[in-house]
């Protein structure tokens, strides 16, 4: 009993102090860490890959008129699985190491949108190659977003651009 | 005796009630049988083939058959072979044959499967609803093609659930809704006379979230993983490792060498993870939080390892169907050598100082009790088995990824209380770090992921299971079109553990509740039910609102 009592003491006192001055002090992730996903608006040409992969389907796509797509990123939801950044042909998206996401200013904080100018783009998905035909579009053409149709139930009111 | 004769075997003996059967490579049986020999054939798996019951699920059909397909998955442990004995009943009689009298651990899928697909399990000792809420509409089976996935019936009043009034002369002890120590939705009301234990009721179900039926109807393939892996916020990866396989096997993917090595050693860095993260609680439960500072202590480089090797502490979002998405760098060999090894060096010191504490010991020893009998009975998996005596590890009985290459131990105890629990996790981590470095060892040079060509083609299947810290986790993924699974069934281990916690409180001191119930690590999912054990009888009863109004609601007895 005493044996293991003071086996038990030293090996809580071997280690010493191991605490982080985190938060006070920055804490890096490792590696190829995936933190919050950017966009670079000025590269996406809004084929959708993006959209078809995510898991959590928190891409919506809005096909506003011939010219216009508009792509509403949910971001709350996102997963920071990092598979839009995968599939991306134009490499527009990539995985940060942001990863304090908390924020009081209300969930706008975490939606991102982006318009792009489709001219006169046929939406024929030839424009992203699935390197794997299991991640192909599952959609073409012409369309309103997968969670909004899902049903008036859905939690998310539809994201006006001002 | 491999699938093929088991199944011939089978066929002989009920002749024209087997309608056909299939394998899958010599591990996999599907048999199909008439509706009215279900029973027979159960029992003749359960009681003369030594099979354990693994669980039941339904499937939609009327598209295709215009029936339900009603399934239930056996494994033979010794024979190493999964059995799916599927039986098709029409569309418009939606009644199948209970084979709970006969196997009580299909009490809680046979009923879970009325709920969800609306075929009636007719003899069901304990017909009653089990994973949908009471306000739920009668007719509305989530899990039918022609429901969609995000229906929200409105909200009904007055269906709070009722309580149970506790044997005449015994108090109630309510522990939850938020289980205190787990931080989980449970909620257990312990009906205690003095100090003694004498019944339990058990609500649960609070977080089903109905995964399953999004595989089937919005995400695609390679979209399922990371939703499964979501399953279990501890061991979230056996599941999507699990869903992987089963989908690779039904489309005859073969994965690279390299992704089934790194797949090994990923589920095992998550025992450790997971293991000790439980030996932490387990102390923090029983009052002795040295145990819980110091196992997470350790617990927290291999929490980075895994950062810096998957991108995140938990949830790895590793797997794809056909292999894996990074690969482990010869680079970073060393560092987790260390990591593991340094773990591995504490944990015995612990593991060693911990038997002779015998205040410690007091706690687990001799505490929730759980015989043989009624974990195989209830279907027990993992290290709630393995601590009652039966030798049943998925990775030895069941090889899948790269454990057929490495040397993994059974470890079993049989003295079936909190301690054995308790030690068959202690050795296990051992084992897990030997695992890992045979792995690295023996770890073959070349790709990752298959090369996928085709999409997958639809109406193949596939089961797979995988040894989760907690036990056995089990998928079964029939492909479909429209680049989805037609039906993905899931059990994670705590389901059948779970079903054998009422009967192993009774009899114990009330300050041996929580650590009981921690000792099957438990990971609650779902039930809007409550379960009775009434000592004197042993019998288990589950009560619907109406029957405890009925029974419970006369005046003055509030
Ligand atoms: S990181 Fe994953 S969840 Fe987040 S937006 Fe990209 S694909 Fe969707
Ligand atoms: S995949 Fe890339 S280019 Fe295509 S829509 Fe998404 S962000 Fe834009």
């Amino acid at each position: 009993m005493i044996t293991s009592k003071l086996k038990e003491a030293i090996l809580s006192l071997r280690p010493g102090r191991v605490t982080l001055k985190y938060p006070f002090a920055p804490h890096d992730p490792e590696g190829d860490f995936r933190g919050y996903p950017e966009l670079d608006t000025d590269k996406c040409i809004g084929c959708g890959a993006c959209a078809a992969v995510c898991p959590a389907r928190l891409i919506m796509i809005q096909d506003i008129d011939q010219n216009t797509r508009r792509m509403v990123r949910l971001l709350e939801r996102c997963i920071f699985c990092g598979r839009c950044a995968d599939v991306c042909p134009e490499d527009a998206i990539t995985m940060t190491k942001h990863f304090e996401l908390s924020t009081d200013s209300g969930r706008e904080d975490m939606v991102a949108e982006c318009e792009v100018f489709m001219a006169t783009c046929q939406r024929c998905t030839r424009c992203y190659e699935p390197a794997n035909p299991l991640d192909k579009i599952m959609e073409p053409g012409f369309r309103d977003d997968e969670i909004k149709r899902g049903g008036q139930d859905s939690p998310y009111e539809p994201i006006q651009s001002d | 005796m491999n699938a093929q004769q088991l199944g011939e075997n089978i066929k002989q003996r009920f002749a024209a009630k087997v309608i056909d059967f299939e394998t899958l490579g010599s591990d996999q049986l599907y048999v199909t049988i008439t509706p009215d020999s279900l029973v027979e054939v159960a029992e003749h798996l359960y009681q003369d083939q030594g099979c354990r019951y693994v669980i039941n699920g339904g499937t939609d059909r009327r598209q295709q058959r215009d029936a339900f397909l009603i399934t239930h998955f056996f494994a033979q442990d010794e024979e190493k072979i999964y059995i799916a004995v599927h039986t098709e009943v029409g569309a418009d009689d939606p009644q199948v044959d209970s084979i709970t009298p006969v196997i009580p651990a299909a009490n809680w899928s046979e009923r879970e499967t009325r709920d969800m697909v609306g075929v009636v399990p007719v003899g069901h000792p304990d017909p009653r609803r089990l994973v949908l809420s009471d306000d739920w509409p009668e007719d509305l089976y989530p899990l039918r093609y022609d429901v969609a996935h995000d229906v929200h019936p409105p909200p009904a009043e007055g269906v709070a659930p009722e309580r149970l009034e506790p044997p005449e002369g015994a108090s109630v002890v309510p522990i939850g809704p938020f289980f205190p120590v787990l931080e989980e939705p449970a909620y257990f009301r312990v009906f205690v006379e003095g100090e003694q234990v004498v019944g339990a009721d058990y609500r649960g179900f609070y977080s089903h979230r109905g995964i399953e039926k999004l595989g089937c109807s919005v995400l695609t393939y390679n979209q399922v993983p990371f939703i499964a892996e979501r399953i279990c916020g501890i061991c979230g990866y056996v599941h999507s490792c699990s869903y992987c396989q089963a989908a690779e096997r039904a489309a005859g993917i073969e994965v690279p060498d390299r992704a089934e090595y790194i797949r090994t050693i990923m589920l095992e860095l998550e025992r450790l993870e997971s293991h000790t993260l439980w030996l932490g609680i387990a102390g923090h439960i029983i009052g002795f939080d040295t145990v819980l500072m110091q196992t997470w202590r350790m617990r927290e480089p291999l929490m980075w390892l895994c950062e810096q090797i998957t991108g995140n502490r938990k949830t790895y979002g590793m797997n794809l169907v056909g292999g894996v998405r990074r690969d482990i760098k010869p680079e970073i060999y060393g560092d987790l050598r260390g990591v593991i090894d340094k773990i591995g060096d504490e944990w015995a010191e612990l593991a060693e100082a911990i038997p002779g504490d015998s205040t410690l010991m007091a706690r687990l020893q001799g505490t929730g009790i759980l015989t043989p009998e009624v974990a195989r009975a209830r279907g027990a998996a993992g290290p709630t088995a393995r601590g009652s005596g039966l030798a049943i590890d998925v990775r030895v009985d069941h090889p899948y990824a790269a454990y057929d290459r490495v040397e993994v131990n059974k470890c079993v105890y049989d003295s079936c209380d909190n301690r054995a629990r308790a030690r068959v996790r202690l050795g296990g981590t051992i084992d897990s770090i030997n695992i890992i470095h045979q792995a690295l060892d023996d770890m073959p040079d070349g790709p990752i992921m298959a090369e996928i060509d085709e999409e997958l083609p639809a109406g193949r299947q596939a089961m797979s299971a995988v040894e989760a810290p907690r036990g056995e986790v089990f998928h079964w993924v029939l492909t479909g079109a429209e680049n989805r699974p037609e039906r993905w069934r899931v059990r994670a281990p705590t389901y059948a553990n779970l079903q054998c916690v009422p009967p192993m409180l009774v009899g114990n001191a009330l300050a041996d509740v929580p650590i009981s119930i921690g000792s099957y690590d438990p990971c609650f999912s779902c039930t809007e039910r409550m379960e009775v054990v009434d000592v004197n009888s042993g019998q288990v009863r589950v009560y619907t609102e109406e029957q405890f109004r009925a029974e419970y609601d006369q005046p003055g007895a509030k």
